[in-house]
């Protein structure tokens, strides 16, 4: 059975008497939460369409409805446009009925009525709308999804690849260490965001080939810290106990140096992420990120500095840029003072 | 120490090899380079019907340039050879000194990056004045007011900059302070009627240009460094030197400026080196929000116009800075620290 052992429960309560940093975790994993049924309260596509007594689920139907099932005429054949299908029920009053999302718009429709248009509630663009008409609330919903989703995958692929070579590079030493202490210092020295720049400008560019360019640079800063604490235990004596008692290389590492250098990767954690947000707005920003058409926080900086007379645009996006940092960093501030409950006492 | 720093040096060597053939060869491997960027702008000219084309052109067919042409062209890029060897061309010319030419203005890159290095140096220098000249008093005055209203309210402007991405302080700065409250120019490091002003008129127009990215510059490295201070001396604070101190008589302002102070300078020296490189390099974020014309502009913008000769330039120097500088904070902790001994015990890391 998993057991949580003392030493972590402490730190967990350590954690949790610092409120900044756990209020600040927990709203964070509700916005994450929240995120990923955006669909449900941002979406284009209606919630529940009752049309002549049958229900309808568009958000989940895995197919497109054209709208001549709603009986919109038959060569209507592209997907229903439910805003206006909700009106249309209304004016008819036929007891068919349509239930929008909180938001009625989708991240990349484009609304042409409403081009750079000021937040209100009467057309429901709440913070506003950008360039082709687009929601800005909308954008900015799963804008976070995609900046969070690649921040955590960025995180899982770049540790991982840390972890492996940072741990065989401390356990090993020698000629693999000297080969990649020499590979490490190289990827080191090139410009970080220069060189994704550059094989950014030619790659098609998606979430994932964007996401495998930044794996590609960006393993070094964890492997060198793993590099590290794997030295700096292997020279501690129960892990020559452990191999004067026979262990294998890998039950040396596996069991007994890495759980304790847990500590050292569960810090980092937050920080990473708010590394990963970061690097990935600044990307779009830029225009070597997603594609512009895309909905993310970078494209919607993008725009707003070049139309700074809409200010909603860059006011809303700026704001959510900073209050999430901030409180990743709270976390992060919070675990590191759970994981090292090093007091300063000072004189007077 | 003397064997270690030469040692230091001649491994310059195998890491600035690497890291230049690695960006050749992604510059090599990537379509859509200066040859491909002339032909389109040659099949864009013959869609229109050019007809000021020389007759060397080969017109037919949306308009392509001749073979010959094109192998004229790719030889006056370097591109007929193979990567490696036209590599070690390139190598062979850096070491003569020459980067080569802009395929974008045709001036030598040396000539480009030389016009716009005053302004980056400009701001690196000054954002690193501001930094210390804040920083070390701040991080001071924090440690021993640890604790106290002071310390708090300083704290979570520390830590505002600390969080923040200094892309976004500056964004957010343009926004508040040059767009709605109309205090400072939107971008640019002059005045467009520069050159009318007086001495002084120059100054001030430059010191007014320059607020804005100086706070988002200095918000960068502000929180590391203040933080840094001041845990460092509270460490020293709390040393059992500085109780003696205290115990014989001295009085706590001396016990801090002449003993803790110097000891807790140390941390600070060990990434004073890497400040070379914002000197020169700056941040092309910054820059390009402001649109200030320095080096780092200059490398968006290569990259953007895959203008490669000038990129590979840029690689060279902020690469050379790179390790220089982190060979400088390495003599600067010999020198606040008659401790330290490297090469010595074999790790230095």
């Amino acid at each position: 059975m998993f057991k949580l052992d003392p030493q972590t429960i402490k730190q967990w309560k350590r954690f949790r008497s610092i409120k900044r940093g756990y209020w600040s975790a927990l709203i964070l994993v509700t916005l994450i939460v929240l995120s990923c049924f955006a669909e449900l309260y941002v979406n284009n596509r209606a919630l529940i369409v009752s049309y002549e007594g049958k229900w309808y689920f568009p958000t989940y139907a895995g197919k497109i409805l054209p709208g001549s099932m709603f009986g919109l005429g038959d060569d209507y054949i592209s997907e229903t446009n439910y805003r206006d299908l909700k009106q249309k029920f209304k004016e008819e009053d036929k007891g068919n009925w349509v239930i929008m999302p909180l938001v009625p718009f989708g991240p990349e429709e484009t609304d042409g009525d409403h081009i750079f248009e000021s937040p209100s509630l009467e057309t429901k663009h709440f913070l506003g709308t950008y360039d082709a008409g687009r929601d800005v609330l909308a954008a900015l919903v799963y804008g976070f999804r995609t900046a969070m989703a690649f921040a955590l995958i960025l995180l899982v692929c770049t540790y991982i690849a840390g972890i492996c070579i940072g741990c065989l590079m401390g356990y090993w030493g020698g000629a693999f260490d000297l080969l990649f202490q020499r590979l490490i210092e190289i990827w080191n020295t090139v410009p970080f965001l220069y060189v994704i720049m550059i094989v950014a400008s030619v790659l098609s560019r998606s979430f994932w080939t964007l996401l495998g360019v930044m794996v590609f640079f960006g393993w070094t800063t964890m492997t060198w810290n793993m590099r590290t604490s794997t030295y700096k235990e292997k020279a501690r004596e129960y892990v020559s106990a452990a191999s004067a008692l026979g262990a294998s290389n890998t039950r040396i590492i596996g069991s007994h140096i890495l759980p304790n250098t847990i500590s050292v990767i569960v810090t980092f954690i937050p920080f990473s992420i708010a590394g990963g947000i970061a690097a990935l707005t600044a990307l779009d920003y830029l225009g070597f990120g997603l594609p512009p058409d895309q909905a993310s926080w970078g494209n919607l900086l993008k725009i707003g500095t070049a139309n700074l007379q809409s200010g909603w645009i860059v006011t809303s996006v700026t704001v959510s840029l900073i209050v999430v940092l901030l409180m990743v960093t709270y976390v992060g501030e919070a675990i590191r003072e759970a994981f090292d409950p090093k007091k300063f006492s000072y004189y007077e | 120490m003397t064997s270690y720093f030469i040692r230091r040096f001649l491994l310059i060597v195998p890491t600035f090899l690497g890291v230049t053939i690695l960006v050749f060869m992604l510059t090599r491997l990537v379509p859509g380079g200066p040859v491909e960027r002339l032909l389109q702008e040659a099949a864009l000219a013959g869609a229109d019907g050019a007809a000021s084309f020389t007759s060397d052109v080969v017109s037919s067919g949306g308009s392509t340039l001749s073979n010959d042409q094109l192998d004229q062209l790719k030889a006056y890029y370097g591109f007929d050879k193979p990567p490696l060897v036209s590599y070690f061309h390139w190598l062979g010319n850096v070491f003569t000194g020459d980067l080569g030419k802009s395929t974008r203005y045709g001036d030598p890159v040396w000539d480009i990056i030389r016009s716009r290095l005053p302004i980056s140096i400009f701001y690196g220098i000054t954002t690193l004045i501001l930094t210390y000249g804040v920083c070390i008093p701040l991080g001071i005055v924090k440690a021993i007011k640890h604790r106290t209203v002071f310390d708090n309210v300083s704290s979570a402007l520390v830590f505002l900059g600390y969080a923040i991405p200094s892309y976004v302080v500056a964004i957010a700065l343009l926004t508040s302070f040059a767009f709605w409250i109309d205090w400072f120019p939107l971008s640019g490091f002059v005045s467009d009627n520069f050159d009318d002003l007086s001495l002084i008129g120059k100054g001030l127009d430059i010191l007014y240009h320059a607020v804005l990215p100086l706070i988002a510059y200095v918000a960068g490295s502000f929180a590391f460094t203040t933080m840094l201070m001041k845990n460092s001396l509270m460490d020293n604070l709390a040393a059992d030197y500085v109780r003696t101190a205290i115990a014989k008589g001295l009085n706590f302002r001396s016990a801090v400026f002449d003993h803790a102070l110097r000891n807790s300078l140390i941390p600070i020296a060990t990434s004073f080196g890497n400040n070379i490189t914002l000197i020169i390099t700056g941040s092309f974020l910054i820059e390009k929000i402001f649109n200030i014309d320095g080096f780092g502009l200059l490398g968006f913008e290569s990259l953007v116009e895959r203008d490669y000769p000038v990129v590979m330039g840029i690689l060279v120097i902020s690469s050379l800075l790179f390790m220089i500088g982190n060979i400088l904070s390495d003599v600067c902790v010999a020198v606040v620290d008659p401790r330290v001994k490297f090469g010595a015990g074999g790790s230095n890391q």
